[in-house]
């Protein structure tokens, strides 16, 4: 077992350290869940279809939401990379034969892993269970599905600890939460979809990177695309991953420079 | 035998944003360009050999942390040239990273959240040490510092001195050559000190392992590391034997001299009188070629002597002499 993978165990086991945290995050995921289901159904007021879709795709969509954004916390790895640099622990990490932001994947993928399992799952099936819930379109929608989920998680990971690390110039790590989260909120398409976007607004949003986060994985389940579409944005997303990556490294030797140099 | 660590010259300089004072000066801070600079180390040259034990000592804010940071590759120096094992510590960060064990006595490197057991086998998969190195090592270090019992425990439920000894254990599962401690003994109690020093002398002496270590407390020193480097304010003041330091410095033995009745007046030729209580008198023997025998002699036996101590001067001491003389040297050359 490699140093990384012993990070995703440990990731994962730390997280079991608090039990209660289990019930609270089901219960807090369950009212969040709960209550986008319950906008869409105000929003379309009896109605079973609006510009095209129809409420059964809205409260599938909502659901989805709460899958591929439910496991990953952006405010944990912003708080913790931006913690790690203003406090000056993150020399530790330069001490060890360990690339730090592959350490700082390892151990998300971990706790992300626990809380889907101890607490996402369990949200969606009592909210299927009350609601209803779509199939993805097709086989291979399904099977895409999966693959844009662990596309997100990727993307999710980046921008939150590009974030963080901003933390080390610009400002306090709390506005930098706050910030992020201001943009996930709308940009992500967690909140709406993509498609009731105005004009220009709509398509702009949907070539960002936040957009890989929640907009294409429901839209992809919910077969909004055809199989060549599918790919194309599969593959646009693969290209936002690799230059936030590269973004990231570029940013975190710079950081490690100035630590170095400056100490901190 | 060469050295394993050299240092030729290191200084470190740090740039600061200058800071106005008052609202206005607030304002000011927000968009000066100009720096303060802040020397943290200065010319500093020393070599290390493989097998010393280096006590690293001098007051708070003397650059003593700033100098492990650049021996252990997290800072790089200002200027002067620097060689740990035979590499640049700052260009060969990883390389360098296997073979030394660095313990932080302000920060863990623990998992907080995880048993004990679990931070040690992280580390042994960061530092791929083979399993059986592993097992043998983690069994000796943790009988030796008596950690066995709490292996099983979330590092967040133990005690500072259990944390200290585990922290100690892990930086050593991978074999260092060389062992850094920064203030390892620092808020811990004397019990829990006491095992660490020990510990860390028997590390030294049975395994050859190089230690350095940085302290303000003089007793680690004492215990420890026959060779003592003292600095302050950034600059080296004195580099050699703890015992050499005390001889240099002559700083006397305290004699006290109890009577059963009031003997008077009890002057002495080998001794200088300091106090004189009636009963119990104070001296200071200056030379270090008198013999206790010889005061004694000279005291006599018809004077009702009840009992003799003898005080060999503490390092606290004799360091606090060095202070003072180096301080009147100072004044005297204004």
């Amino acid at each position: 077992m490699s140093a990384y993978a012993a990070f995703v165990r440990s990731g994962f086991l730390t997280s079991f350290a608090y039990r209660n945290d289990v019930w609270a995050n089901i219960f807090g995921k369950l009212v969040q869940v709960f209550a986008r289901v319950a906008i869409w159904l105000a929003v379309y007021a009896g109605a079973t279809m609006v510009d095209g879709i129809s409420i059964q795709d809205m409260i599938t969509y909502a659901l989805l939401g709460g899958v591929v954004m439910g496991a990953t916390r952006y405010d944990r790895i912003v708080r913790h990379v931006g913690n790690a640099l203003k406090t000056g622990d993150v020399a530790i990490w330069l001490l060890k034969p360990v690339h730090y932001p592959l350490y700082l994947l390892a151990i998300e993928a971990g706790a992300s892993a626990y809380t889907f399992l101890l607490a996402v799952v369990p949200t969606i099936v009592i909210v299927a269970l009350v609601y209803g819930m779509y199939p993805p379109t097709s086989l291979f929608h399904g099977v895409i599905f999966i693959a844009f989920c662990a596309l997100s998680f990727l993307i999710h990971f980046l921008c939150a600890a590009i974030f963080g690390i901003l933390a080390f110039w610009l400002m306090t790590v709390f506005s930098l939460e706050w910030l992020l989260q201001s943009l996930i909120t709308l940009l992500s398409g967690m909140l709406i979809p993509f498609w009731f976007f105005p004009e220009p607004f709509g398509t702009i949003a949907a070539h960002q990177p936040l957009a890989w986060l929640v907009y294409y994985p429901s839209a992809v389940w919910l077969g909004r695309f055809d199989i060549p579409q599918t790919l194309f944005y599969f593959g646009l997303g693969l290209a936002w991953t690799v230059l936030l990556a590269f973004v990231l490294a570029l940013l975190w030797r710079r950081a490690a420079n100035r630590i170095t140099v400056q100490g901190g | 035998m060469t050295a394993l660590i050299e240092a030729r010259g290191i200084s470190k300089r740090f740039r600061q944003h200058k800071r106005f004072p008052g609202l206005l000066g607030a304002f000011k801070s927000l968009v000066t360009t100009e720096y303060t600079e802040v020397t943290a180390v200065s010319d500093i040259s020393f070599d290390i050999t493989a097998g010393e034990a280096v006590g690293y000592l001098g007051p708070n804010g003397a650059g003593k942390s700033t100098m492990i940071k650049m021996m252990t590759g997290i800072l790089l120096p200002s200027a002067g040239t620097l060689s740990v094992l035979g590499r640049t510590p700052h260009a060969e960060r990883m390389a360098n990273a296997r073979q030394i064990g660095v313990v932080f006595g302000q920060r863990s490197q623990l998992w907080w959240d995880l048993p004990l057991l679990d931070s040690f086998t992280l580390h042994q998969r960061i530092y791929e040490i083979p399993a059986a190195r592993y097992q043998d090592n983690l069994k000796r270090f943790s009988a030796l510092l008596d950690l066995t019992p709490f292996l099983d425990r979330a590092v967040r439920q133990l005690s500072l001195g259990q944390r200290m000894r585990a922290e100690i254990v892990m930086s050593l599962l991978h074999d260092p050559k060389i062992l850094f401690l920064d203030e390892p003994t620092i808020g811990l109690d004397v019990v829990a000190k006491d095992a660490v020093r020990k510990f860390l002398a028997e590390i030294n002496r049975e395994r050859g392992v190089t230690i350095i270590l940085t302290t303000h407390d003089l007793q680690d020193i004492e215990t420890i590391c026959p060779r003592l480097i003292m600095v302050d304010q950034a600059r080296l003041i004195f580099d050699g034997e703890l015992t050499r330091l005390r001889s240099a410095l002559g700083s006397a033995r305290r004699l006290t001299l109890e009577f059963a009745s009031d003997p008077g007046p009890v002057p002495l030729s080998s001794a200088t009188l300091t106090s004189d209580e009636g009963l119990r008198k104070h001296y200071l023997l200056e030379r270090d070629d008198v013999s206790l025998v010889q005061v004694l002699g000279e005291v006599g036996s018809d004077r009702d002597l009840k009992d003799v101590a003898l005080h060999e001067p503490d390092i606290e001491e004799v360091i606090r002499t060095f202070y003072q003389r180096r301080n009147a040297a100072a004044a005297a050359a204004q």
